[in-house]
């Protein structure tokens, strides 16, 4: 490999957001000019990215360095060093491309919903998207966890932001988690590669495309061989934690009382995909494929497997048991957080079957990933904010309401389906061929079923906002009854009614996630309306009936409060209005800035999933596996 | 040339001296303290840069002896490049807090010449290359803390103060024991002759008992002045109860220079050699660094009053660096004194601010700080960027100093430091989250909706009664210098982050010799 080119371009890249901070926290008086500073270094930090492309994609690097240019070093034997290489363009490009759109999508949400404290939440943001490109293009381990550390910590004003209770509990798990992750995790894992590499000369922690020499080293002494696995596991649960792999996952449900452009932006592609990107830079460019398949773990019955594996079995129980949580999720916002902690657990799944398909597949579905999810959460969002409508079972015939948001979300959903001509399909597709090249079938396996389980928990959604109208729906089986189904047959049911309801509700509360708050009314959510009372299953339309619905209504107040402190405007909270959906056509649903890029989103996911080797991520994801294992794919 | 020789002299008796002088100026002017003490600490900070600078581009370190004696016998006075960080420090800590108490008191010229007399025992504590005098000027630094303590108003300063008194009494009385057994062990007082006599072996047994005894007495006296569990009882008291003028200077110097010394003494005077060698020994310094992180973080979580829950975030910090001394590997003792400088400049900057947030919004206690952001944002945003540093979350100087004790414990194969110092992150955390959330996460209680007065907002918290709401705070009281000094102390927090290796460079040559 060439020589890096010095450049000031990827600090450059990393310092426009945080300028940009700046400025808007100073022009906090002037919305406009505010969020035009947004839009601005969006803008800017996509043009610098992308002016970097060719050069990165013809096998050069730029690099920027404390050292070289202030003579310094952050600490002794380690520099403060930025280098845009072919994976680091992949994310720094992708968070770069969908900021420009979140940024006119938030200052839609948050204007539409009249929010509080907006200056904090405009600056935090950029600096997110700040440090987000800092993890990108960091050189080595330490300069990644300074960035790591610092996405933490300026996403925590994000979970946080509503200042109520809700909030705030979320924002002591979402910092006690992702501080346990890098502070303990991956600094652990970093002083331990640190000292591993001291102990066979200079020591080292700079990322070497295909793995480092020098860990490979190490890790090949017969004494080190312990520390060097302890150091892997460390580095990898350290990243896991953002990328939400279970049992490290629970933070980011709580996460999604932030307003809806951070659970998009953030919460399914900047922040938790530096948790998988840095499992990649574990993978790739720390260890490498052939030393991590050098140190077997001995494992009692089963004899020596690979380092990989364990991370591999972690990341497939994920994805099944992510899915299965996710198909109980009342809460769009929350189904599609247990959506994206499934997905998240494909990426590491990929990396870890170390195959170079696999891998490919792995990484083409980073941006895969984030066109689909951003699409979905952008939806939910435009759905809170014109109809304060959060939960699935509300939201019967809501298609009428806003038609281009629900086709979006449809189109969104097939493609965290996996299905064909959407963006989800291609990258799944190469993970499987992976899985199934070098036999590990129960991954193969453990993908497909998965998919079907993707279908199974946002078909619903679709289902009910096109198929359903408001005074007319069937129940939701899944979100109502106690899991694996009701004992008795429909037959017996009217003479039962008042008990089953009852009964099952409180079955379905007691379904082993007490701690979230917010699904304890999953059930009710059907009671409230009155014309739910024809549902099979539904609340009889007798005595006591009024008590419940009141009782429930009062549930759901609290709950939609506690989402949306300052949304309410004398709305009503959530569901259709009385007399049903209003019909608008797709240009009148909401406000252009929203609409924009929702339009532009779903558009990128349909483009990557048409013509992948046109939009110009496949094209990087082969450049890299190509660098990594020097094997040439499509 | 001779006049940079003569600059540690000068350091250490010129603030002594000039300590009278606000007493003798008192007999005819009122206010001339701050000034005296101003130009003081200005000319010694001044002093300190020079000697400094002089000391790291030579790389060597400039001894003095005082009135010519021959070294065994006469006073010496040592510059070298751990002493000359520790004197930079107490001198720029000095001189900047001198912009907090021109306004915020407390006023009057006795307290000056206290607050120069304790900076003239800190400065020769650090200078001091004889262990005898090393016990002098920790009887000078206790008197002048003391005094400083007892200066508050109510009567929990007295209180205060005379805990201190009898504790630190106690441990520098403890010390000097073992200064005794050290010179009937060797028969000198002199640093580098006890070096002499301790490293290069040739001792009997009866030499090596009363050494290891001494040892022994000197770390328990260092462990009561530099407040380890569980010997800090004086320190939370001290720390809640002396004005707010004062915390800052006693929380970043004192136990710092404490710390230093104890460094100094077991580095320097026994070596890590004998701390090898002897049985146990690295194992109950590590022991008890390591208790006192964890009972020091666990206590600060659970403490309401603001200065109190930092003073037990102080035992925390320094159970890190006696922990790290355990160690004793190069990188550690590097990381330990570059953690030492890092906590007295965010503690330093984190008093000032709870100081500057007592008299501007009246708030002390965790509750009271709910909504500060938004009625106070600069000094909460200096608090905030400090106590992210002091939970070590890099670019910050808590980070370097985290970094090297970690390397230095890996190094040495001692797993259980290593996760005590991984997790005292998580420890640290659990207060300064609980104060950053209090602060930009919870609205103020009854808060008028866009007012931005805290009068408003603090008509509930006075009825809570304690003695900070006697007076409500307003934000005439604090002055531009107060807040531009908070904002300072945090971007120096920051900017500091970035110097991990220059500092590293400076101590290279003294931790070189040590190990060598």
């Amino acid at each position: 490999m060439t020589d890096p080119i010095t450049s000031i371009r990827p600090l450059a890249a990393v310092l426009v957001s945080a300028i940009a901070m700046v400025l808007i926290i100073a022009s906090y008086r002037y919305p406009n000019v505010r969020e035009s500073w947004s839009v601005l270094a969006a803008l800017a930090k996509f043009g610098i990215v992308v002016s970097m492309l060719p050069g990165v994609l013809g096998g050069d690097t730029y690099r920027w360095s404390l050292s070289d240019s202030l003579g310094v070093e952050f600490v002794a034997g380690i520099d403060f060093a930025l280098e845009a290489d072919g994976l680091g363009m992949l994310f720094a490009l992708l968070a770069s491309f969908l900021w420009i759109f979140t940024s006119f999508y938030a200052a839609g949400y948050m204007r539409g919903l009249d929010e509080h404290a907006q200056t904090r939440f405009f600056a935090a943001f950029a600096a997110s998207l700040s440090t987000a490109v800092g993890i990108a293009f960091s050189a080595n381990l330490v300069t990644i966890f300074v960035f790591y550390e610092l996405l933490s910590l300026v996403t925590y004003p994000l979970v946080a932001h509503n200042e109520d209770d809700e909030a705030r509990i979320a924002g002591r798990k979402y910092l006690t988690y992702t501080f346990f992750g890098g502070g303990v995790f991956l600094l652990a894992g970093t002083v331990m590669i640190y000292w591993l590499t001291s102990g066979i000369g200079d020591p080292t922690v700079a990322f070497q495309t295909g793995g480092m020499e020098a860990v490979a080293e190490a890790a090949g002494e017969e004494d080190n061989q312990i520390y060097a696995q302890a150091a892997f596991f460390l580095l990898i649960a350290g990243f896991g934690v953002k990328a939400a792999v279970m049992p490290l996952h629970s933070w980011l449900a709580d996460a999604m009382v932030a307003p809806t452009p951070v659970s998009g932006l953030l919460h399914a592609v900047a922040v938790v995909k530096s948790g998988a990107f840095g499992v990649a830079r574990v993978i790739l460019d720390v260890y490498g494929v052939e030393t991590i398949q050098d140190l077997p773990l001995s494992v009692p019955v089963v004899g020596e497997v690979g380092l990989n594996v364990p991370v591999a079995i972690l990341a497939a129980f994920t994805l099944l048991a992510a899915s299965i949580i996710a198909l109980r999720k009342d809460h769009l916002k929350r189904r599609l957080a247990y959506s994206t902690t499934a997905q998240l657990s494909y990426i590491v799944l990929g990396l870890s079957m170390l195959e170079p398909i696999a891998i490919l597949g792995a990484l083409f579905h980073i941006p895969a990933h984030a066109f689909g999810k951003l699409t979905l959460f952008f939806c939910a969002g435009a759905v809170h904010v014109e109809t304060h409508t959060d939960y699935v079972s509300e939201m019967a015939g809501i298609g009428k309401r806003m038609p281009l948001t629900m086709s979006a979300f449809a189109i969104g959903a097939a493609g965290m389906a996996g299905i064909p001509l959407v963006a989800g399909f291609v990258s799944k597709f190469y993970m499987l061929i992976g899985a199934m090249d070098v036999g590990y079938w129960p991954f193969a396996l453990a993908l497909i079923i998965s998919g079907v389980l993707n279908i199974a928990y946002l078909w619903p959604v679709v289902y009910t906002a096109f198929f359903e109208s408001e005074d007319r729906h069937d129940a939701k089986p899944l979100l109502e009854f106690p899991p694996g189904g009701k004992r008795e047959s429909y037959g017996v049911m009217p003479g039962e009614q008042d008990v089953a309801t009852d009964g099952g509700d409180r079955d379905a509360d007691e379904d082993g996630e007490s701690d979230e708050a917010a699904d304890e009314d999953d059930g009710f959510a059907v009671d409230m309306n009155p014309s739910d009372a024809d549902v099979p299953f539904g609340p009889p339309a007798g005595d006591g009936d009024d008590a419940r619905t009141e009782d429930t209504d009062v549930h759901n107040e609290t709950d939609h409060h506690a989402d949306d402190d300052h949304a309410e405007h004398g709305h009503h909270h959530g569901g259709a209005p009385s007399g049903g959906w209003k019909r608008h056509s797709p240009f009148s649903e909401s406000t252009w800035l929203m609409l924009m890029p929702i339009s532009v989103i779903v558009t990128g996911a349909v483009v990557l999933g048409v013509v992948p080797d046109h939009a110009i991520f496949l094209e990087l994801v082969s450049f890299v596996v190509e660098e990594v294992t020097g094997e040439v794919l499509p | 040339m001779s006049n940079v020789e003569l600059i540690p002299v000068l350091l250490v008796v010129a603030p002594i001296l000039l300590a009278t002088l606000p007493i003798v100026l008192g007999l005819r002017f009122e206010r001339t303290g701050w000034s005296v003490t101003a130009l003081t600490t200005t000319g010694l900070f001044a002093a300190s840069l020079i000697l400094a600078q002089r000391v790291y581009s030579t790389q060597s370190a400039e001894i003095y002896g005082l009135g010519g004696w021959d070294e065994q016998f006469g006073i010496v006075l040592i510059a070298d490049q751990l002493s000359m960080l520790i004197v930079v420090l107490i001198t720029a800590t000095a001189a900047g807090l001198l912009a907090f108490t021109r306004l915020a008191g407390p006023r009057g010229n006795t307290f000056y010449t206290g607050y120069l007399l304790l900076v003239g025992g800190l400065l020769g504590l650090t200078l001091t290359g004889d262990v005898f005098n090393m016990f002098v000027f920790l009887e000078i630094v206790g008197l002048g803390t003391y005094a400083l303590i007892s200066s508050g108003d109510g009567p929990e300063s007295a209180v205060a103060a005379l805990k201190y008194l009898i504790l630190g009494t106690v441990g520098a009385s403890i010390y000097l024991i073992g200064v005794g057994f050290l010179f009937m062990a060797t028969g000198t007082l002199n640093m580098m002759e006890l070096a002499d006599v301790i490293q290069n072996g040739g001792l009997d047994d009866q030499q090596l008992n009363l050494i290891r005894a001494a040892f022994a007495f000197m770390f328990v006296g260092f462990a009561i002045k530099v407040a380890q569990w569980p010997l800090h009882t004086w320190q939370p008291d001290a720390y809640q109860h002396a004005p707010d003028g004062v915390t800052p200077l006693i929380a970043a110097l004192v136990s710092t220079v404490s710390a230093y010394a104890l460094a100094r003494i077991m580095f320097d005077v026994f070596g890590p050699e004998f701390l090898i060698q002897t049985p146990y020994a690295r194992e109950i310094v590590v022991t008890v660094g390591s208790i006192s992180v964890i009972a020091g973080s666990t206590l600060a979580v659970i403490q309401q009053d603001v200065k109190r829950m930092l003073a037990y975030s102080s035992v925390s910090q320094f159970g890190l660096v006696v922990a790290a001394y355990g160690v004793v590997t190069e990188t550690a003792l590097t990381g330990a004194i570059i953690h030492l400088i890092g906590h007295g400049v965010m503690k330093a900057g984190l008093f000032v601010a709870a100081g500057v947030i007592a008299i501007g919004y009246g708030a002390r206690t965790v509750d009271e700080y709910a909504g500060l952001a938004h009625h106070r944002p600069v000094p909460a945003a200096g608090m905030a960027v400090l106590l992210i540093a002091l939970i070590g979350i890099p670019p910050s100087v808590g980070f370097i100093g985290k970094w090297y004790i970690a390397v230095g414990a890996v190094e040495a194969q001692a797993w259980s430091v290593a996760a005590v110092i991984f997790l005292s992150t998580m420890l640290t955390l659990a207060y300064a989250a609980r104060l950053l959330e209090k602060m930009y996460f919870t609205p103020a209680r009854n808060v008028d909706p866009g007012s931005h007065r805290s009068t408003d907002a603090g008509s509930p918290v006075a009825t809570d009664g304690g003695a900070s709401s006697q007076t409500r705070g307003s934000p005439d009281a604090v002055s531009l210098g107060m807040l531009a000094l908070v904002v300072s102390v945090a971007i120096i927090a920051v900017i500091l982050g970035f110097a991990g290796d220059v500092f590293f460079e400076l101590l290279e040559p003294f931790v070189d010799e040590v190990f060598n």
